[in-house]
């Protein structure tokens, strides 16, 4: 019994060690290494994500480049994240953060200890060497709108939903489409800023009403990301595919069948791949001693002609023209 | 109580192997001050919430606490919103920190009493009551603060606190383990303390033998929200913002850090000196596993393999005879640490 108690003790420790122990690469200490943290791992744009980032270790053999994330929506798991990569002494960190406010402590750590970092969608984060937005707002949400406004021959009712009317970068999208639409006096907006709270279901519902309201309303401009679905049903389900337009922030995957029913005609999204590869270009110069200058090309699809501004704090925000406007035809490129 | 029971064997144990194995895959860096400062100041949190539910278990009638990170949040979100109406972070961070640090501890003071007061008068279980009220301090959080994170800024004390480093230990973990020896001694050695063990032991002798039953309960949940908001403090402190969703995943976490320390949760036994390894343990684990670059499912499921392998433990004693033989020497050699 004592023997067999003693076997299993160490079969346990043997047991644990091997589950922590077995082999990681130990990185030498000339090669230069950049770590991509995401908000959450496991999720089709962040997925999409890292095929960019692995597309760049390809191109750069000589440093030592990966992605990593939490496995659960939790700021403080990537908090721990970061706080653990600091400590292995990586030289340069890509942070997508979950929540820039709760990592501007550790980041602002991160800087003093010498290591780069460089972050995306956080324009108001103050300890960042260099945030990068794949677009500038406005001319994201006018290009929706040049593109619903197409669609609708630029005449005709027409909507908006938002996330909440408290989401800041929607409202930008919705307001740059209203200046957009200004351009062509035949296109009459109604009920504008409609809440969707990112619900495709209560989008679904809120669409059905108003189709109702104005049985001649000819356009829909959308921002979150499942509103697309949400009002390509309702229009689908009123058999008014391919005769309302609808063009709004989306994924391509989920998309599919409305883009090829005609219910959506058009989503507009930034690609997460180029984002990724964006944010580890900056990064490399930044590694290099390089300075990041405005019009500068960064070597990725979309941001050949970066523009720089000074950021929240005391690094730079640099803003590509990464947006991707996809319909029917052209979205196969971007399946994610 | 032998010092040396099997779950504290495995978690030095396993503490040792850890360390080991993180230096010898990262070449030593693993063993680095800079990391040993930073896996440190990354304990404390948790490992408070985790000795608020050693608290709650060990006192019975399936007691647990799940509003931990809820009232840790709020607390944070209340002291932000009063102390940063009242002063400015930066012109005074002496009485910025000070206020902030007050209405923090009475927010949580305020959260456990009404868990204590709910649960000994009300009678509701100890589960649906907590969970109850960490929705309640979640909508209130949420309320206060519309959703957006609050700006604590860095005033001089308050960063110090989650910060800091004195004689090269973070400060806040320097707190974690005094307030662990300050629960540790009085669940050993205070009339309450064993109060609350026998309760959780056997509540029907407890009230026979003329207990102070729901003093003795309210008083538990009380220390239990207190401890949760000196968590919220030093999140605060750490991360400069306070929000009602930080650390949504510590719910489970905490209780996890629990019951691998052997706290039972049928009540009646658990210490504080495994309840401190134990989040120690997981700490180093998950940094390890980060320093490795291993996904982060992976840490989950190292962490369950964790815990069924501690359950399997205490079901089985599968240490009881080693310890035995151990136990004449460390009754002869007593570390400092007994009392706990």
């Amino acid at each position: 019994m004592k023997i067999a108690n003693l076997m299993k003790t160490t079969a346990f420790a043997l047991a644990a060690m091997s589950v922590l122990g077995f082999a990681a690469p130990s990185s030498a200490q000339d090669t230069k290494s950049i770590t991509t943290v995401v908000k959450i791992s496991g999720i089709p744009w962040f997925d999409r994500m890292e095929t960019g980032v692995t597309k760049f270790a390809e191109q750069n053999p000589e440093m030592d480049i990966r992605q990593v994330g939490p496995a659960t929506a939790d700021s403080a798991q990537q908090l721990q994240i970061v706080n653990d990569l600091v400590a292995t002494g990586v030289d340069a960190l890509a942070v997508v953060p979950m929540d820039p406010d709760i990592l501007e402590g550790i980041l602002g750590r991160a800087m003093d200890r010498g290591t780069i970092v460089v972050t995306h969608e956080a324009d108001n984060q103050t300890n960042t060497h260099a945030d990068i937005e794949a677009f500038d707002n406005n001319d994201y949400g006018a290009a929706l709108n040049e593109r619903l406004a197409q669609c609708m021959g630029e005449k005709g009712k027409w909507t908006t939903f938002v996330g909440s009317l408290g989401s800041r970068t929607h409202m930008q999208w919705v307001g740059a489409g209203e200046e957009n639409a200004k351009k062509y006096p035949g296109m009459e907006l109604v009920d504008p800023n409609n809440e969707s709270f990112d619900d495709a279901n209560g989008t679904y519902e809120k669409a059905k009403e108003i189709l109702r309201k104005h049985p001649d309303i000819k356009g829909f401009q959308t921002s979150a990301g499942n509103d697309v679905l949400g009002v390509g049903r309702a229009i689908e389900e009123a058999g008014l595919a391919g005769k309302v337009c609808l063009v709004g922030t989306g994924l391509p995957n989920p998309s599919t069948a409305y883009l090829e029913s005609g219910a959506i005609t058009a989503i507009g999204f930034w690609d997460p791949q180029k984002a990724g590869m964006a944010m580890n270009a900056v990064a490399k110069l930044m590694l290099e001693g390089k300075e990041v200058t405005d019009g500068m090309d960064l070597g990725v699809e979309g941001y050949e002609s970066v523009t720089v501004t000074p950021g929240a704090g005391k690094g730079l925000l640099i803003v590509g023209n990464g947006m991707v406007l996809v319909d029917k035809e052209t979205y196969k490129d971007y399946l994610f | 109580m032998r010092f040396f029971d099997g779950h504290l064997t495995v978690l030095i144990g396993l503490i040792v192997t850890l360390m080991t194995a993180g230096a010898i895959v990262s070449d030593g860096n693993y063993l680095s001050l800079f990391n040993l400062q930073s896996m440190a100041g990354q304990v404390p949190e948790i490992g408070l919430l985790a000795i608020g539910v050693l608290l709650a278990m060990c006192v019975g009638n399936g007691g647990i606490e799940l509003s931990g990170i809820a009232l840790a949040n709020l607390s944070g979100v209340v002291a932000a919103t009063i102390a940063a109406s009242f002063f400015s972070a930066s012109q005074d961070p002496e009485i910025f920190s000070l206020i902030f640090i007050v209405v923090a501890l009475a927010t949580g003071f305020l959260g456990g009493l009404l868990n204590g007061l709910l649960i000994a008068y009300l009678k509701i279980t100890a589960i649906l009551c907590t969970l109850g009220t960490q929705m309640l301090f979640i909508g209130l959080a949420v309320a206060i603060s519309d959703g957006r994170s609050v700006r604590v800024g860095a005033p001089g004390p308050l960063y110090e606190i989650g910060n800091g480093l004195l004689f090269e230990i973070p400060i806040s973990f320097l707190l974690f383990i005094g307030v662990a020896c300050i629960i540790g001694f009085v669940l050993r050695y205070t009339p309450f303390g064993m109060w609350l063990m026998l309760n959780g032991s056997n509540p029907k002798a407890a009230e026979y033998a003329g207990f102070p039953k729901n003093k003795v309960i309210i008083s538990t949940y009380t220390v239990s929200g207190i401890l949760s908001s000196l968590a919220g403090v030093i999140i605060a402190a750490r991360t400069i913002n306070v929000k009602w969703d930080y650390g949504t995943s510590y719910l489970l976490v905490a209780i996890l850090i629990a019951v691998m320390a052997g706290v039972k949760p049928e009540g009646g036994y658990g210490r504080v000196i495994c309840v401190v390894l134990s989040a120690i343990t997981l700490q180093m684990m998950s940094s390890m596993l980060n320093f490795m670059g291993l996904s982060n499912f992976i840490r989950d499921f190292a962490w369950g393999a964790l815990l069924l392998g501690f359950l399997a433990i205490g079901r089985f004693r599968l240490l009881d005879l080693i310890n035995l033989q151990k136990h004449a020497i460390s009754a002869s050699v007593r570390s400092p640490h007994v009392q706990k």
